[in-house]
């Protein structure tokens, strides 16, 4: 099992196939990014973040010979963690309650939009941008988070969430955009 | 999350979870491919056929019933098969853009290129004639397509009201040419030296022609110019003037 830590993510998904205990191998190089990234596109408990990362892990075990080696492994689990994650708000009507990004994530998405020159991290101020952030519609929201927090390459953007490059662009342009519209109409001036 | 791991793996042990077959995965691939090029096929037979039926018409009859050049083009465009083209390309730009990898071309680049094939694959097959043989076959076997559905080069030439009449010469005499129309119809067709004649025009018996003019009675044509069924008569080389005396062959 050791041999097969050094083994790539292509290797492994091949032996996968045929023995789910080297599916844990992928599992842990996965599981904390994904973790992160569930909790910051569904913005749900901890407990309830571990129940989907696991229905997510299910899922790409059970499509693992659809994996296609042109993508890179993690893009294609991202794009199903994202799938699964926008098929539990259509089956909950969920909406996201609280921002769950930590502090150091959200001050990273505020940076990429507006120019920040004061210590945003004021307690009042820092509530309101996150529950802006919290408030931008989830495609918008989402495409933010890969990129500033994620800091994933437009590729793999693309990939992730299968749009063409210049949707992904305009996403985050428009997102960028949005937010520091919601900033101003919410009279948030903490800069 | 350690026991995330080993929670999910004795999850899939237990419920004997396995992965979909590689079968499966092809079988979709596969057929979204033969879909796509099952559409691609009728988007060429659809451009061949409009190719044939707009090559077959008049472009310059706007000319005769003083119409302005645009609005007799838009009149008489293959609306039937532009619809159709249209749609196909649509529906193949969504099989692309639902292939493994279909997403990263942007919407301009695949049906730029979509386009290109049907012309390219819609041109191959009118070389050899198909379009041609659909029209005909269209036209001979659901009256409504001619009727209705398409301005054919039929259609365009049996408007004796507005000027346009075709068909096949029955007789030919010194100032006169008896047809037979696309309906079976006869009519007297009066020419006199002001009577345009295309040099390619033959005036004999059997003969189809096409005639510009005005009906003048129920079942009389005094002719302006004729053309022969096919073109426009024009021969290469020639300034496309002839007059009646010195095309017609009376039989």
């Amino acid at each position: 099992m050791d041999k097969q830590k050094s083994l790539s993510d292509t290797a492994l998904v091949e032996l996968a196939t045929k023995n789910p205990e080297s599916f844990g191998i992928l599992m842990e190089r996965y599981q904390g990014p994904l973790f992160h990234y569930i909790r910051r596109i569904a913005q749900l408990s901890k407990e309830d973040t571990e129940d989907l990362l696991q229905e997510v892990f299910i899922k790409i075990y059970q499509k693992l010979n659809e994996y296609n080696d042109e993508l890179k492994f993690s893009s294609w689990a991202y794009r199903i963690a994202h799938n699964h994650v926008i098929d539990y708000f259509r089956k909950t009507s969920a909406r996201p309650r609280t921002n769950s990004l930590e502090d150091s994530e959200w001050e990273k998405l505020i940076h990429s939009s507006v120019h920040v020159e004061k210590d945003i991290a004021d307690g009042d101020c820092a509530k309101k941008i996150k529950i802006c952030i919290g408030n931008l519609p989830v495609h918008y929201r989402e495409v933010l988070i890969l990129r500033f927090i994620e800091e994933k390459e437009y590729e793999e953007i693309m990939d992730i969430l299968k749009k063409p490059k210049g949707t992904v662009a305009t996403l985050i342009k428009r997102g960028k955009e949005m937010l520091v519209k919601r900033l101003e109409e919410e009279n948030i001036n903490c800069f | 999350m350690k026991n995330l791991i080993q929670d999910t793996i004795e999850k899939i042990k237990e419920q004997r979870i396995s992965p979909e077959p590689k079968w499966k995965y092809l079988v979709k691939k596969y057929f979204l491919w033969a879909l796509f090029a099952a559409v691609l096929i009728l988007a060429a037979i659809s451009f061949s056929a409009a190719y044939d039926n707009a090559n077959n018409l008049d472009w310059d009859l706007y000319r005769f019933i003083h119409q302005s050049r645009f609005l007799y083009i838009l009149s008489i465009l293959p609306y039937f098969w532009i619809i159709l083209i249209a749609i196909f390309l649509i529906a193949a730009f969504f099989e692309i853009r639902k292939t493994e990898t279909g997403y990263r071309y942007s919407w301009s680049r695949i049906l730029l290129i979509i386009a290109g094939g049907i012309a390219v694959f819609g041109g191959f097959i009118s070389l050899l004639g198909f379009g041609g043989k659909l029209n005909s076959k269209l036209v001979k076997e659901v009256p409504f397509y001619s009727q209705h559905m398409m301005v054919t080069k039929e259609s365009q030439w049996m408007q004796p009201s507005r000027g346009f009449l075709a068909g096949t010469i029955t007789y030919v005499s010194e100032n006169k040419i008896g047809i037979k129309d696309l309906n079976s119809d006869d009519w007297n067709i009066n020419i006199d030296d002001n009577t345009l004649v295309k040099p390619s025009v033959n005036i004999s018996r059997e003969e189809m022609i096409k005639i510009i003019g005005t009906k003048t009675d129920e079942n009389n044509f005094k002719a302006k110019e004729i053309r022969p069924w096919t073109g426009k008569g024009e021969r290469k080389g020639s300034n496309g003037q002839g007059n009646r005396s010195s095309r017609a062959r009376g039989n």
